[in-house]
């Protein structure tokens, strides 16, 4: 259908008018606007993913084309609301493990998470694990990604899953670790549910995890 | 002993960190991004991939205006307080022309004294040989810090680090890691001594603590950090400190150690391409000088997904930053050499030349290494360094030019760069050292010899 390469067009191109417009047009024809957003925005962002993985393209495009799909995917949303329809979507609870303030990476699993059709919840850099812990009891995520960038901070993430064990909370949330000096052994040895290497596969092990996908996992 | 004077008044540095203008930091982020990009076009800044190290001085040039033009008009942030550190063009010209334009490392015959280089300089690089905090086990700590610290071309030292001590994790901001701060700082001298160096300058004394209370901590004479020796205090990427940070360097201003500034842009990342990222790291030196009073500067701009600066664009990044700094700003600065293949293995001494080749040509100092991505534990040893700093010194013997650098380095690069995403991890210290000896194996020897005779063939004779 043209329309759903049009829209998938303009999140490549960060079109953020492009892709409101797009959005209303859809609207306007009747079509499903859970079938537009994935055959057309989260196509565009696909792509964009691609990209960023081959380094064709940086993160501030990655950015720009994340904030187009997400102003069009929130004119779908509140038509359905308005129509008293589901919006349900998986949540992820998203933060930079205690004594870290490098996130960076985590922004970018952040955009690219949101992108796929994930609700995350950010808590930012620097989170300690009795946070995580107050906001999975209040929140009730779907998954917990958490991300280190020092060898001296990525040890809290052990006591992070002890932490949801204690709580009783361990066997209703998957637990997703990431940064740079996580090795995917370290993470499945840790008790960690799963393991992305990057940004994309960050999504792809997400999506298994919760059901929406069969592809590769990789802790 | 530094001399305040001659750097912006720190004071008044936190004054405009809880003053200036409030900003959110997503905000702050996209900014970055586009400013930019609008002065990679202002400025007609083009990375060429088949021209990894330029000789192009107007493009040195350019760069250095675009990062004057960045900083102004983007200034520091502050996460702690969520505004923007600003300052104004004669507050960045004055800072340039008063930085003191030597720096002392070391104690007696092992003084070393630091200058800043210049493009094609025939002088020999400064080598500061580093262990770049590669995680090792606590019985391992000792001997793979001597074989750093016993290399002759090592002008300063400094290690690796523990995750574990006494068998109790080492996390940040716990007792335990003040304990093992103190240890390592310990462990850094008692290296140095056993390498027959007991005054040898470490330039990094600190690399288990991270916290500015553990850094602190075993910041004394006593445990072996001497007058001379000295600490790096890394900006956040990009463009960013917090109070932590700024911590330290009130510390370090008053402290008879050296303040060395460290900046590690993500190319691919805010910045944008190797563009974008080149401005931004030509920028982070005045961030290290005017919020940081660095007195020297460290750079490890890295490959936002192989996280390595081998690839032809990042070695293309490098080679602009050097010359843009070095032309332009009597800074004194170190290229920290990020390999994504580890110990012992051909690739990593392909990589090992063709950083050293780029770095020392475009005007930088030293600082080898990390290795496999910096991330494998125990992979890390005296050695990858000792085989950057010899690349370097030849580089500056024969007095190579920027053209036929360049010749050279596309050779190594186009050897080596496919196997990057996928690059080997290479061997463990104790795998490819003797450990009783503190010295390489045969193996990594010959491999070493073997990779001398095929540069031979490409021009470039290392003895």
């Amino acid at each position: 259908m043209d329309l759903f390469n049009e829209m998938a067009k303009a999140v490549i191109e960060g079109d953020e008018e492009k892709t409101v417009s797009l959005a209303q047009e859809a609207l306007a024809k009747g079509v499903d606007p859970m079938e537009a957003i994935e055959k057309g925005f989260a196509e565009g962002m696909k792509e964009i993913g691609r990209l960023f993985e081959a380094l064709e393209i940086y993160l501030p495009q990655v950015i720009i084309s994340a904030e187009a799909m997400t102003a069009g995917v929130d004119l779908f949303r509140q038509h359905l609301l308005s129509k008293g329809g589901e919006t349900s979507q998986k949540t992820v609870l998203l933060g930079t493990i205690q004594g870290d303030v490098h996130d960076i990476g985590k922004n970018i699993v952040k955009i690219m998470l949101e992108s796929n059709g994930f609700k995350v919840y950010d808590l930012g850099r620097d989170v300690p694990v009795f946070d995580f812990i107050e906001k999975v009891k209040e929140l009730r995520p779907d998954i917990v990604g958490v991300s280190a960038l020092m060898t001296t901070t990525m040890v809290h993430m052990p006591k992070l899953i002890e932490a949801l064990q204690e709580s009783g909370l361990r066997d209703q949330v998957k637990v997703m670790l990431g940064g740079a000096p996580v090795l995917p052994e370290w993470a499945k040895k840790v008790g960690a549910d799963g393991y992305g290497e990057s940004a994309m596969e960050a999504v792809r092990v997400a999506k298994k995890l919760v059901g929406l996908s069969s592809e590769g996992e990789r802790a | 002993m530094r001399d305040s004077k001659r750097f912006f008044d720190f004071i008044e540095v936190i004054k405009r960190a809880e003053s200036g203008e409030a900003m959110k930091e997503s905000d702050y982020d996209k900014r970055l991004g586009r400013k930019a990009l609008s002065l990679m076009k202002q400025y007609e800044i083009h990375y060429d991939p088949q021209c990894i190290i330029p000789s192009d001085d107007g493009l040195a040039d350019r760069i250095f205006q675009a990062a004057v033009n960045l900083f102004l008009d983007m200034g520091v942030y502050c996460t702690d307080t969520q505004r923007v550190i600003s300052f104004a063009p004669e507050e960045l010209q004055w800072a340039l022309e008063n930085v003191p334009q030597e720096v002392n490392y070391g104690r007696d015959k092992e003084t070393i004294t630091v200058y800043p280089r210049k493009v094609e300089d025939r002088r020999d690089p400064v080598c500061f040989f580093s262990a770049v905090g590669t995680p090792v086990t606590e019985e391992m700590f000792l001997p793979v810090a001597q074989s750093y610290a016993q290399e002759p071309l090592a002008d300063t030292f400094s290690g690796p680090l523990i995750t574990s001590y006494k068998g109790i994790s080492v996390t940040s901001g716990s007792p335990i890691e003040v304990e093992a701060a103190i240890w390592n700082t310990q462990m850094l001298r008692e290296a140095a001594r056993r390498a027959g160096r007991p005054y040898i300058g470490i330039h990094n004394f600190q690399s288990t603590g991270e916290k500015t209370d553990a850094t602190i901590a075993s910041a004394q004479e006593k445990f072996g950090a001497f007058p001379g020796d000295g600490l790096l205090v890394a900006a956040i990427a990009e463009m960013k400190v917090d109070f932590e940070r700024l911590k330290k360097v009130a510390f370090l201003r008053q402290s008879p150690y050296v303040l060395g500034a460290l900046y590690g842009p993500l190319m691919g990342g805010y910045a944008g391409g190797p563009e974008g990222t080149a401005i931004a790291l030509v920028a982070h030196h005045f961030l290290g000088l005017l919020v940081f009073s660095g007195e020297r500067h460290n750079s490890f701009p890295i490959h936002i997904h192989h996280v390595c600066n081998t690839t032809r664009e990042m070695l293309w990044l490098i080679s602009v930053t050097g010359q843009a700094l070095a032309r332009n700003t009597p800074l004194i600065i170190a290229s920290n050499a990020f390999m994504a293949s580890g110990p012992c293995t051909e690739m990593v001494i392909d990589e090992l030349c063709a950083q050293s080749i780029t770095s020392t040509v475009s005007g930088w100092h030293l600082n080898p290494c990390a290795v496999a991505k910096n991330r494998y534990p125990m992979r890390c040893s005296g050695m990858e360094p000792r085989i950057h700093a010899e690349v370097g010194h030849r580089v500056a013997q024969i007095g190579l030019t920027r053209k036929e650098a360049n010749r050279i380095v596309l050779r190594l690069v186009k050897g080596y760069e496919k196997a990057i995403p996928e690059a080997p991890i290479g061997k463990m210290f104790h795998e490819c050292y003797s450990v009783d000896k503190i010295r390489p194996t045969d193996e990594y020897d010959s491999l070493f010899a073997k990779k001398k005779k095929e540069w031979g063939g490409l021009g470039f004779e290392v003895i």
